[in-house]
């Protein structure tokens, strides 16, 4: 996918909902590579509301992940668990 | 409290504690963060990680070595946060999900929620904004955005997890993000940003 000319793009999508639905399978992993083939590389250059959408839901997908992960479980927890699990494989 | 029906195995005490030290113990990051986004609550949190554990390793005979144990180990944690703590929540009282889930799935819903949110928006919620608003999701909604778009599950693993058919986790998956994008859209407003 290149960096298409908005003013030359459709500018309103016939099909918002299926292309949303296809948008989210294709992120997710899910799509097939054919998919993925005609989306991505076809109508996503000729569609300017699928082209903002697809943005908008990588750049979600990246704050949803660099923002609510990454903290670390608290220590102490680990430690008491591991020992409870210890205790109950001496008793 | 498996998630296939598979036959029962005999571990030896050395080969229960190497899958719990190398198959459940590095999942606990994880683990800990669905807690917490679940309950919302530090202490319950931790509370219900350990009982999970616990949990894991008093079934760990039905644990099959090789097969998904983070899946497993979210399963588990999914149905005592269920039985034990979303009944002692402080969340305001539940509506019932059949009925959330019919009006989240009706045609109307679908025009109304326009994701007129943009991108530039976006990236200047540097502060607790995205947190906040997936913290402020109907806890099933949050649940399936934190298990797809935090952990990564695939659909079939989270149909498991749930114990839902894969239909039901695309749809709510939908509807998820479509009220995601909302409350982001209403926070963008909040900060300046006209949308369209």
């Amino acid at each position: 996918m290149s960096n298409p000319d908005q003013s030359r793009m459709k500018q309103d999508c016939a099909n918002k909902k299926e292309c949303m639905q296809m948008l989210q399978l294709i992120l997710d992993g899910e799509a097939t590579a054919e998919q993925k083939d005609h989306f991505l590389k076809h109508h996503l250059d000729e569609c300017l509301p699928c082209f903002n959408n697809y943005h908008l839901e990588v750049a979600i997908r990246q704050m949803l992940k660099s923002k609510c992960t990454g903290d670390c479980a608290p220590q102490e927890l680990v430690d008491s668990i591991k020992a409870k699990v210890i205790r109950n494989l001496a008793s | 409290m498996e998630l296939e029906e598979t036959a029962k195995q005999h571990y030896t005490d050395s080969e229960r504690q190497q899958i719990f030290d190398n198959e459940f113990m590095p999942h606990i990051n994880s683990m800990y963060n669905f807690a917490y986004r679940l309950t919302l609550d530090q202490d319950d949190s931790k509370d219900l990680v350990q009982d999970t554990y616990l949990k894991a390793y008093r079934f760990i005979d039905s644990f099959q070595q090789g097969t998904n144990a983070k899946a497993w180990l979210f399963r588990i944690l999914k149905n005592s946060f269920i039985n034990d703590y979303r009944k002692k929540s402080k969340e305001p009282s539940k509506v019932d999900y059949q009925e959330v889930e019919s009006y989240y799935n009706s045609e109307e819903v679908d025009r109304q929620i326009t994701p007129d949110l943009r991108v530039e928006a976006l990236k200047d919620m540097i502060g607790d904004e995205i947190s906040n608003a997936l913290n402020s999701l109907d806890v099933d909604f949050r649940t399936v955005i934190i298990l797809c778009d935090l952990e990564g599950f695939k659909y079939d693993e989270m149909a498991k997890i749930l114990d839902i058919p894969i239909g039901t986790v695309r749809s709510r998956l939908h509807r998820a993000r479509n009220l995601l994008k909302e409350k982001l859209s209403e926070y963008a407003k909040q900060m300046g940003y006209k949308t369209a």
